[in-house]
């Protein structure tokens, strides 16, 4: 493959030197935006400064090397993007029209949230891509917007378009490396000349001007290979897919049940991004799924350095999201997967608490009297997350086995009488659980090495991130297993589901376990993060709060109902509790609001209507997207298909259930 | 065993209350398959509305006013709670169910969570965060019966609770509006066909349960003598669960289960405290009162899957 790349791949020809001209500068500009008006340049700076001479430096070592390795990922990334980007476009979207989507959905926002914080920043920007939706929908309609043909030569893949793509991803990545080292270095140069820049690091600006470049070349090779096995592999499933009879007449069921797998998974994916060909093609979805991790494992790092360190950092506060996360994806294998509305699904996850809180603490002393000791019991959290899960899965089965014969709403109740009826026994009986007071002094989980505390809430941090992706990974594991195409069948159609052979009962009977399992874990996790547990935290309210999460984000869609969970967890925690702090602020827009509303009610404060916004929230998202936020391809198709019948109105004369009975009557 | 039927009279007072509320979600459950979260909510601020009208018509805590005065200050304050929850309840089902009637399923019943949060801080602003006093204008006299005691609360709350039953019960099987509520609730689209303005009979529906619920209200700050902000949820809660108990989309049902659940509710206080010896549960039964109707609603519906009353329909293929 590097054989086919001459040196005169460098030398682009005129059309991809427009797709050139096109990515660079739409990846460019975000990218130039991270490095001077955010910290970016500051924290690489910082980080060499470290290696070169590490007394000149604010940074200790471990968040150096953690630094220096985030850095080195992303920047990689991009430079591959780039690469990939070029190579894979299609040109269904034209220049412009990538810079705006650029403008708009990176660029402002960066700003935005530099300038006024990140959440009204991303408010503000939320109310601009509003805008902007409109806008374009408008502009569109007037001028009779069609979306431009795909490029030509991306139809035929022979040696020589192979090789052509191959070209343009080393291109791609090469050119890109090239802008983006001479533009650093002019800036690093002005720096250099006003005298900000220490004079050790202009070594290193050198180094740099040639490094990437070379490090572009290669890494545009790298994603020119992806593109070109994605672009290959879709190619060679379309050809087979146009002569199915090639082998004899013969149906391929594998080959078959393949196309059919790969044409779902693809609608998933539209749900991830919904946006242009080249973004939502699976190699670019690795792209992001790889930056969003990255992201996500180097954000302790970050966090200090956006919001201030010790109780000023956020944290905390998303290990607590974590959880809710947990608890909306269990919650959506009962109501999504296997459609049965749960309405007490806080039971479970104050199963999972108490079992961890009762081990791990005095109380377990206090109950049977048998002296342990506490910080050898900590040890047991990790064993005790699968037997605290287990034991929340045991009492899904439990309660689950009475509530078979009932169908619907009925079995909703009773799920919403065993939510009220165990916080209640742990309430009174205060014998073994200490009542209404809770337990307090519960044990946190013990690591080698790590310091488990409120202060640093980074493993708790690590900890959630593990358990999320566990349990994403056997969400999805579980959705696509025989079980989880059962639960859809029947949430479908139950009689149909039992008649094409589905055990009812034990179908219901797994999905009440499984949601139950994660519940558990989520409680356990709690109880070990807050250090103790209340009776408190488990009303009927909690369950109805999860159960908007699964609902708002998009119900029986994994990624919706994770988006629904950080969403609802968001606009309760870092939006409706911060009003009040936002409306002392005499800069503040809200003040004035305030201002105002004090004077018709006195007394008043955003404490107050919390939940009255909340509410509002709730109603309006239900309104203007009762599918949820993100909903499942599946759903999608549904009311879309929906639509198509309003339109053809003869489709109503039939009886949907006995189309067959309706022609006999006809014909009679 | 008079200390059993002393807390019978009390349960079938409390259970009248709940049958009013879990009219109003058993009238909407059956007829448009809801379960009306909010509906609890309306009661609360059928309470609250109840100790406004008194308070414009000069009644205080301590008044207690006789013969004509107190007649009207009640019939003008149980009306008026009944109309403003009423038309709430309209408002309500224009606003944040009408958009969702071909929605999935659940979208109307989150909405519905939200409408529930939205009326208990409206509850919240509107009257604190505090109990606040319902004016007992209603005078208290007590009958002894044996060693029964019986108020004259007691009585009128059940009086006007039956009244109330009788006059929805005739509503819906002899007039027309009630034949076209029975059409809509059996199938929406051959009523429409027929000739039934099907949104109207829905807003009527709600006009008519949140009427009651407010009705509730009144005869709960008769009987308690306070309201704070959040009652309105969990009562609500115990009354969905007497549609429930009873046969949801069942009339007759849901006054049943009501009154079913407010005896439960009052024997359960009978359960000694086991913390002081003896059987029994911790801290009496009625710290479990809850734990114990919900208890008894999920036996008797394994062993009546449709509730006491529901019709066993096979299922539609």
């Amino acid at each position: 493959m590097v054989a086919m790349v001459s040196a005169g791949a460098l030398r682009p020809a005129r059309e991809t030197r427009l797709l050139l001209i096109k990515w660079i500068v739409a990846l460019l500009v975000p990218l130039a935006v991270f490095t001077f008006v955010w910290s970016g340049e500051a924290i690489v700076n910082n980080v060499l400064l470290g290696i070169l001479s590490p007394a000149n430096t604010n940074y200790n070592m471990p968040t150096l090397i953690q630094l220096a390795i985030f850095i080195v990922v992303f920047y990689a990334v991009v430079l591959a993007l780039a690469g990939y980007l070029v190579a894979i476009d299609t040109g269904r979207r034209t220049m412009l029209e990538v810079w705006i989507d650029i403008l708009v959905f990176v660029l402002i926002p960066l700003l935005l949230v530099i300038q006024l914080g990140l959440i009204i920043g991303l408010a503000v920007s939320a109310v601009i891509w509003a805008i902007f939706f409109f806008a374009r929908t408008q502009i569109r309609k007037v001028r009779h917007y069609t979306p431009p043909q795909p490029l030509e030569n991306l139809q035929v893949f022979d040696a020589e378009q192979q090789k052509a793509l191959m070209q343009r991803a080393v291109a791609g990545g090469f050119w890109f490396g090239v802008v983006f080292a001479v533009v650093s270095l002019v800036v690093d140069l002005i720096f250099f000349f006003s005298g900000s820049l220490p004079t050790i690091l202009l070594v290193w600006v050198v180094i740099r001007t040639i490094l990437l470049p070379v490090a572009g070349y290669f890494l545009g090779q790298l994603s020119g290979r992806l593109a070109l096995r994605r672009t290959l592999a879709a190619n060679e499933k379309k050809s087979n897919g146009n002569n199915p009879g090639s082998d004899g007449g013969v149906i391929d069921k594998q080959h078959q049940l393949e196309l059919l797998s790969t044409s779902r998974a693809r609608e998933e994916a539209k749900d991830l991004v919904p946006n242009d060909l080249p973004l939502r093609s699976a190699g670019a979805q690795r792209f992001f799924l790889i930056l969003l991790v990255a992201f996500l494992l180097f954000y302790p790092v970050l966090d200090p350095l956006l919001f201030g360190f010790g109780t000023d950092g956020r944290l905390a506060g998303y290990g607590d999201a974590g959880y809710y996360v947990i608890l909306a994806l269990g919650l959506n294998i009962v109501v999504g997967f296997a459609g049965l509305l749960d309405l007490g699904y806080v039971a479970f996850f104050a199963i999972g608490a108490y079992v961890w809180g009762m081990l791990a603490s005095t109380q377990f002393t206090a109950v049977t009297s048998l002296p342990i000791n506490l910080s050898l019991i900590s040890w047991l959290f990790w064993p005790m997350l699968i037997v605290a899960a287990l034991i929340a899965a045991l009492w899904g089965i439990i309660l689950g086995a009475p509530t078979l014969r009932l169908r619907g709403d009925y079995l909703a109740i009773v799920t919403l009488g065993f939510g009220e009826i165990v916080p209640v026994v742990f309430l009174e009986m205060d014998k073994y659980t200490n009542g209404a007071n809770g337990i307090v002094g519960v044990q946190s989980p013990s690591f080698p090495g790590v310091q488990w505390s409120i202060i640093t809430p980074a493993p708790y941090y690590y900890l959630i991130l593990a358990l999320i992706g566990l349990t994403i990974l056997a969400n999805v594991r579980l959705r696509d297993s025989r079980l989880g195409r059962a639960w859809i069948a029947i949430r479908e159609d139950e009689i149909a589901a039992s008649s094409s052979g589905v055990n009812l009962v034990r179908t219901k009977l797994f999905a009440f376990a499984a949601g139950a399992f994660f519940s558990g874990l989520a409680g356990m996790y709690h109880a070990a993060k807050l250090g103790g547990v209340s009776p408190d935290n488990f009303s009927f309210g909690d369950s109805v709060i999860y159960l908007a999460m699964v609902v708002i984000g998009g119900i029986g869609n994994i990624p919706g109902v994770i988006v629904g969970a950080l969403v609802v967890y968001a606009i309760n925690q870092f939006i409706l509790a911060q009003l009040d702090t936002l409306a002392a602020d005499p800069t503040n827009v809200l003040h004035a609001v305030y201002a105002v509303i004090t004077q018709v009610i006195p007394g008043f404060t955003f404490g107050n209507i919390r939940n009255l916004i909340f509410g509002v929230i709730l109603i309006l998202v239900m309104i203007f997207r009762p599918e949820g936020l993100i909903p499942s391809a599946r759903r999608r198709r549904e009311l879309r298909h929906g639509n198509d019948e309003e339109v053809e109105v003869g489709a109503l004369d039939v009886v949907p259930t006995a189309p067959g009975f309706e022609s006999e009557v006809h014909v009679e | 065993m008079s200390l059993f039927i002393q807390e019978l009279i009390v349960g079938l007072a409390t259970g009248a209350i709940y049958a009013l509320i879990a009219l109003g979600y058993t009238m909407v459950y059956g007829i448009i398959e809801l379960i009306n979260f909010a509906h609890g909510d309306i009661f609360m601020i059928g309470t609250f509305v109840a100790i406004s009208i008194m308070g414009l018509m000069g009644i205080t805590a301590n008044s207690h006013p006789t013969g004509l005065t107190l007649v009207s200050v009640l019939l003008v304050s149980c009306l008026g709670a009944m109309l403003v929850c009423a038309i709430l309840g309209v408002v309500m089902e224009r606003i944040a169910y009408r958009p969702l009637r071909n929605a999935p399923r659940l979208a109307p019943l989150i909405s519905a969570i939200g409408v529930s949060l939205v009326l208990e801080d409206i509850g919240k602003l509107w009257k604190g965060i505090n109990f606040v006093s319902f004016p007992q204008i209603f005078p208290q006299i007590n009958y002894d019966i044996g060693s029964v005691n019986v108020t004259s609360v007691n009585i009128l709350v059940i009086v006007v609770s039956v009244l109330l039953m009788l006059g929805l019960q005739w509503l819906v099987t002899r007039t027309r509006v009630g034949r076209a509520m029975r059409a809509v609730a059996q199938d929406r689209e051959a009523a429409a066909l027929m000739g039934v303005n099907v949104d109207r009979i829905i807003a009527i529906t709600f006009f008519i349960g949140a009427g009651l619920a407010g009705a509730a209200g009144f005869i709960y700050g008769l009987q308690y003598g306070s309201s704070i902000f959040y009652i309105g949820f969990q009562l609500g809660l115990i009354a969905f669960t007497a549609a429930v108990l009873g046969g949801i989309g069942n009339i007759v049902g849901a006054m049943l289960g009501g009154i079913l659940i407010g005896i439960i509710d009052a024997l359960a206080s009978l359960i000694p405290d086991s913390n002081a010896g003896g059987i029994g549960l911790p801290h009496g039964g009625a710290a479990w009162h809850e734990a114990i109707i919900f208890a008894i609603l999920i036996l008797i519906l394994v062993f009546r899957p449709s509730g006491l009353l529901g019709q066993q329909t096979p299922e539609k293929v």
